[in-house]
């Protein structure tokens, strides 16, 4: 017996505003709806809690995405934290959350009590969130679900900016975004994206990090088309 | 054992929001700047993006330096002034850091920053002696403007004492006072105009010193201007140089560790000479658009020419002058009304003859007005008698049966209220059927009587 596909919501793909009917349970049955960040179920209804687009990732998961300059932590994600204390079994990371983050010295490649790695505050460090619930504080890994260190650790050199969580998907979505399109025809540079808004920029000349960094930055409230002409007219200005 | 770990381990709020600088950050300024780059494009020696705008009030203003967000507002008051100075007013500059810009700054106690800002600006603008205060005297030794620049920062994105200089500047230029007079008998009496019955006046600026502020590297070897709020946070040292645009130097103020050569002083005060100059006529040139666009709006209130705005105040006189004396006759026409006797109608005849053909015709009105009462009265007489009449007819009988029974009265009154609608009825028939109606009257109580007592026999 086949199940048939359910219907998805006639809002994908719109913005809605918190308050915002997103599905109506009472008229679905035997079918599991997955939520989101940004939804909330109430008795009958799964209304919107927050502004944004809604986002259907799989036929049964919804979510609303919108772009904010405070990260709300989440299990999986990939952040940039700033290492502002050290205790004995944790340090301590700021990841532009409400709270700030543990970091277990042990949650590295092949941690031991022996190798703790030494870092000093204001170290920047690639990590991934493995616990996030609202009561506590998060809980990152430089490790990913194997055990292996992969893309984690520390980052060494490079600029670091500030953009918005909104931002930081879209560089990591999966078409290219045009402005690291056009920039990697033309320059080579090395990048991490966090999802808390975070974005690293390395390079060997330091007038690459810093047209690279522009570029992002600008490219925030710009158009496809507008963002290959803005990265293209910084290219120029540059030779 | 979490739960024990984040209630030991939680820091301030205000704490851990406030922004850091990674060590990657501040290595890769430091070594941009050697190569003569910074992190937003700029060169060494450009300001930020300036923007000015001003509010719907006069003295108030907005400026943005690239991320950095002031608001400038002033006010006036009539005070008295200080024993030392009678003939000049004051200028004392109020800073406002909001939480808002920054969430290293806490609402209430001012920290470090808000009181050294305050101070410099202070002192450019007072010390220089910008303003001109014995402009400000109304009365010596009594009465004297002191002027009042509140400074509020509203986003900290660095260089906040260049911005607020900017904004205080700029609110101060558009500034209007109310006018004074002075007069009265011992001559000392000040009379404030509104700002609608006398134009304001504008502050006499002589000059205006423009704040300019470098930031120091690398043991004073890098130096660059306007700084960012990521490079204030790399900086070693700080320098403000308050010039105006004729080259002047008003005030220099030097802060953080860091120590300079008087050679690269100099240098910088050069530079600090240019950019004022090209401040000050970003400046003038807001002011100056700001000031025509409220001059035309003041314009085309009145579009006709003085004359005729003459004619129009006298029309409107006249209207207010008729609208009064229809009031009064309005008021003539209800006392009419309200006087019922002959005589005093003849009198208010006599009191109306000599008003204007118009009124003549009003007075007719209230002719046809007086006649109203004429045809009350013989219903009103006609209702007394006929009321007294009635009233004596069922005297004696009502009586007799008050003194067999008490329970009768009930009776009496629903009688007596027969009565009055029967009168009511008569009250259209001719006088043979009014004789006729007591007898009609006498029969129908007998009837209800007895049936009653049938009633209360039963009971």
């Amino acid at each position: 017996m086949e199940l048939r596909r359910p219907a998805p919501s006639p809002l994908v793909d719109n913005y809605v505003v918190p308050g915002d009917v997103v599905l109506d349970l009472s008229e679905m049955n035997n079918q599991t709806i997955k939520l989101g960040a940004g939804l909330r179920q109430e008795c009958d209804t799964i209304e919107a809690t927050s502004a944004g687009k809604l986002r259907q990732l799989k036929p049964n998961k919804y979510c609303i995405e919108n772009s904010q300059k405070r990260y709300k932590p989440s299990v999986e994600d990939t952040v940039l934290g700033i290492v502002v204390d050290t205790k004995p079994d944790n340090f301590l990371v700021d990841i532009k959350g409400p709270n700030l983050a543990f970091l277990p010295v042990l949650s590295f490649e092949g941690g031991t009590r022996r190798n703790i790695p030494k870092f000093k505050i204001g170290t920047l460090i690639y990590a991934r969130v493995v616990k996030a619930n609202s009561i506590m504080n998060p809980e990152l890994s430089c490790m990913d679900a194997t055990g292996k260190a992969a893309k984690f650790g520390q980052l060494k050199d490079g600029y670091m900016f500030d953009t918005s969580t909104g931002m930081s998907r879209m560089l990591l979505s999966s078409p290219t975004c045009p402005v690291l399109e056009v920039l990697g025809k033309k320059l080579s540079f090395e990048i991490a994206v966090g999802l808390n808004g975070r974005v690293w920029v390395n390079a060997p000349a330091a007038s690459t990090v810093i047209l690279v960094s522009n570029a992002i930055m600008r490219s925030e409230s710009l158009s496809g088309i507008k963002q290959r002409a803005m990265v293209e007219n910084l290219l120029e200005r540059l030779s | 054992m979490q739960n024990s770990r984040s209630a030991t381990v939680r820091l301030p709020v205000m704490e851990h929001l406030r922004w850091r600088p990674t060590v990657n950050e501040r290595d890769f300024i430091e070594c941009a700047l050697q190569s003569d780059l910074r992190v937003d494009g700029r060169h060494s020696f450009d300001f930020r993006k300036l923007k000015i705008t001003f509010g719907r009030e006069d003295g108030s203003s907005e400026v943005q330096l690239g991320e950095t967000h002031v608001m400038g507002y002033v006010t006036v008051q009539l005070v008295q002034p200080y024993r030392d100075r009678p003939n000049e007013g004051t200028l004392a500059i109020f800073t406002e850091f909001s939480p808002m810009a920054d969430p290293s700054f806490e609402p209430g106690r001012p920290g470090e920053l808000a009181i050294e800002l305050g101070r410099v600006i202070d002192r450019g603008l007072r010390e220089s002696r910008a303003v001109d205060m014995e402009s400000l005297c109304v009365v010596a030794g009594k009465h004297v403007w002191s002027v009042r620049v509140d400074l509020h920062i509203l986003d900290n994105g660095g260089n906040l004492i260049d911005a607020a200089n900017i904004a205080a500047l700029a609110a101060l230029s558009t500034f209007r006072r109310p006018e004074c007079t002075v007069g009265g008998d011992d001559g000392q009496q000040v009379t404030v105009h509104d700002p609608e019955v006398r134009d304001p006046l504008p502050l006499t600026i002589h000059h205006m010193p423009i704040a300019v502020t470098f930031a120091y590297f690398g043991e004073g070897n890098i130096v660059v201007l306007d700084p960012t709020y990521k490079e204030e946070a790399v900086m070693g040292g700080r320098m403000t140089a308050i010039v105006n645009s004729n080259g002047d130097v008003c005030a220099i103020q030097k802060a953080g560790g860091e120590g300079v050569m008087s050679s690269v002083i100099m240098q910088c005060l050069r530079i600090a000479s240019v950019k004022a100059a090209d401040i000050t006529s970003k400046i003038k040139k807001a002011v100056d658009s700001y000031t025509t666009e409220k001059a035309l709006k003041k314009v085309k209130r009145l579009p006709t020419s003085v004359p005729q705005k003459i004619n129009v105040t006298n029309v409107t006189m006249d209207g207010k002058g008729d609208g009064e004396l229809e009031k009064q006759s309005v008021q003539m026409h209800s006392d009419v009304q309200q006087i019922s006797k002959g005589d005093e109608n003849q009198q208010s005849i006599k009191r109306n003859s000599p008003l204007t053909r118009d009124r003549i015709a009003k007075h007719k009105q209230t002719s046809t007005f007086i006649g109203g009462p004429s045809n009350w009265d013989p219903y009103s007489k006609g209702v007394t008698l006929r009321s007294l009449k009635i009233s004596d007819l069922p005297d004696p009988p009502t009586m007799v049966k008050a003194s067999s029974r008490e329970d009768a009265q009930p009776m009496t009154e629903s009688s007596n209220a027969e009565v009055n609608t029967s009168s009511a009825v008569a009250a259209g028939e001719s006088e043979s059927h009014e004789i006729g109606s007591p007898k009609s009257l006498k029969d129908a109580i007998k009837p209800k009587h007895k049936r009653k007592k049938k009633k209360s026999d039963r009971s």
